[in-house]
């Protein structure tokens, strides 16, 4: 599409930049003796043609852009050349056309003949014209490439965001790990055999988690497998603390989802529910099909205490689980964070989609 | 020797206590589950040493400190955590140790002989003040809440419901929630703790939760008071004003 058609604005521009030079002809033409009326009533209409007869320089520069070898230079400028001339020519054609016919008109008698003595500067006039358009569509076709490559730009920044964003998921919370690790040399002392589990335990939960990080999206099974790892070991460390409540209905165990969107909310709810309350509490997850939707829940028993988020005051955690589902499913998912004065509760909503 | 060994999880405590059998010197007084225990334990068996986690629910490990320092307590401390190493790097500087979870045998008995060198001789340079401490730990990051011991209650603060603060001599009047609260600290110490786009000192003798700031009112030509959103006025002194104008501006 030619860029100056694309709105309203940008043709009103274009044209308006043509009424100098309408007025520029009809000074000339002043100048050589002809009355106002004639120079008007020529230098308008001629101009409108040669605005709209000039849009079409565009196409032909978009077609053969600029060479910067010599020999490539003159043969353009030779193409060049000759369409100028071909088009002052035809301008002029125009002019001489339109005189004919506005000699019709009442008072405009007198200008065929007055054209035919101004057709070599109407000429001149019209090959300087056509290459100020091939110059302004070169312009034109520059600056479009400019802003193309800025969008690029832009694309591929979103694509190493989301690198980063890899990055970071494969990255293992330290905490969490130290803290294990810290169960782990106690049970060693005085429980070998649970000891041994929780190795057991550990090492299937970064086995999961790092496989994970290499995909987009997973099902939800492997989801829930590795939130299970994670729990058994959260609740080797927390005892009594950690009580677990997960009702998963089968159906939605095969659902497409983008990769470590559960872990997240599983590992917020401990940090900051359950590790928060010296008595601990339950943690409640729950997966339903609801009409072709899978509703996905994480609830915790928060500090009452603590004041609670305000508004979209999400952890950064919870603003990239948001953000990772409505980017992959956009408005047929739903995120919802709601933070009650002794409940925080996630809830997702997306569509399932299984494996092909 | 008597110690307490703070924290929130069982298996973490046992270790500690583990690591406690090979020196039959240091009696474990009480095992606390958090800091509330902790402040009760401590004010019933004087504990020379402590082991404190940090990360533990409603009161964290440095709050456990404040609050003993407070009641004129300040035994020897291990910090025992999985927090973040680069911000206890510090601590060595202050004579204050620190095991990293998981540690070693070495490690803790490392530890424990330095508490004892600490408990036995009083150092000439004492450590600083748990605030102080915690300031370090936080690396730069302003304060999240405020705790405050009055008699046998404590008194933890999230800092979105402080309203204000006036100074009183070495005491801070906090306002919050319709309530006041009497806190030892001054006016100047809990200023550089606060988030400054959050609180601005409008008065020699006032801080002011922005949150809370309606409108600012010109009574005489030198005097402006602040107007609060429960229609409470403060006053606000030229330098004051100008600190909010800066504010202002900046937005």
């Amino acid at each position: 599409m030619h860029p100056l058609l694309v709105s309203r604005a940008r043709l009103g521009t274009y044209l308006l930049g043509w009424v100098p030079i309408a007025l520029l002809l009809a000074g000339i033409a002043r100048s050589q003796g002809w009355n106002w009326l004639e120079a008007t009533s020529l230098a308008l209409p001629l101009c409108l043609l040669g605005a709209l007869l000039f849009l079409g320089t565009w196409y032909l520069c978009r077609a053969m852009p600029l060479q910067n070898t010599v020999d490539g230079l003159a043969t353009q400028s030779a193409v060049w050349g000759t369409a100028a001339l071909l088009m002052g020519g035809l301008w002029a054609g125009l002019a001489w056309l339109l005189a004919r016919v506005l000699a019709w008109l009442p008072g405009l008698g007198a200008l065929p003949q007055r054209v035919q003595l101004a057709l070599p500067v109407i000429t001149g006039l019209g090959i300087l014209l056509y290459l100020a358009s091939v110059a302004l569509s070169y312009l034109m076709l520059a600056q479009a490439r400019a802003l193309e490559a800025e969008r690029k730009g832009a694309e591929l920044q979103l694509l190493a965001q989301e690198s980063e964003l890899k990055a970071l998921r494969a990255q293992l919370n330290p905490h969490f790990l130290f803290n294990s690790l810290n169960s782990l040399s106690a049970l060693t002392a005085v429980d070998p055999v649970r000891a041994r589990e929780m190795c057991v335990l550990l090492s299937e939960f970064l086995r999961r988690s790092l496989g994970l990080g290499e995909r987009r999206l997973v099902a939800l099974r492997e989801e829930l497998d590795l939130a299970r790892a994670y729990l058994a070991i959260e609740q080797i460390r927390f005892g009594s603390r950690l009580r677990l409540d997960l009702t998963v209905d089968p159906a939605t165990e095969p659902a497409l989802l983008p990769t470590l969107l559960l872990q997240p909310l599983v590992e917020n709810a401990i940090k900051h529910g359950i590790a928060a309350l010296p008595e601990g509490g339950t943690l409640v997850l729950t997966t339903e099909l609801v009409e072709g939707h899978v509703i996905l829940r994480v609830e915790n028993p928060r500090d009452s205490d603590a004041p609670t988020p305000q508004g979209l005051g999400l952890g950064l955690g919870l603003r990239q689980v948001r953000q990772r589902l409505l980017g992959r499913f956009g408005s047929r998912a739903r995120f919802e964070a709601t933070s009650l004065a002794e409940t925080h509760r996630v809830t997702l909503v997306f569509p399932l989609e299984t494996e092909p | 020797m008597r110690a307490l060994i703070i924290d929130d999880e069982d298996l973490a405590r046992a270790v500690v206590r583990q690591h406690l059998e090979a020196h039959p010197d240091v009696e474990v007084a009480a095992e606390c589950a958090n800091g509330f225990e902790a402040l009760k334990a401590a004010a019933q068996h004087q504990p020379d040493l402590i082991f404190l986690d940090i990360q533990m629910p409603k009161l964290d490990g440095f709050e456990v400190l404040e609050l003993l320092e407070a009641e004129g307590r300040r035994p020897a401390v291990i910090f025992v955590t999985a927090y973040d190493q680069h911000a206890l790097r510090a601590f060595e500087a202050h004579a204050v140790d620190y095991l990293l979870k998981p540690f070693a045998k070495e490690r803790f008995d490392a530890a424990l002989a330095k508490a004892r060198l600490l408990v036995a001789a009083q150092p000439a340079v004492p450590p600083p003040p748990a605030a102080e401490l915690a300031a370090t730990a936080r690396q730069g990051r302003p304060l999240e809440r405020i705790v405050v011991k009055d008699g046998p209650k404590v008194t933890v603060i999230h800092l979105d419901r402080l309203d204000w603060v006036q100074a009183q001599d070495d005491y801070v009047l906090l306002r919050t929630e319709g309530k006041s609260i009497l806190k030892q600290q001054t006016l100047a110490s809990l200023e550089t703790q606060l988030d400054p786009a959050r609180f601005i000192r409008i008065h020699r003798s006032y801080i002011l939760n922005l949150d809370r700031l309606v409108r600012v009112e010109q009574d005489t030509k030198e005097h402006r008071d602040a107007v609060l959103r429960d229609g409470t006025r403060l006053p606000v002194s030229r330098a004051g004003y100008q600190r909010l104008r800066e504010l202002w501006e900046d937005a």
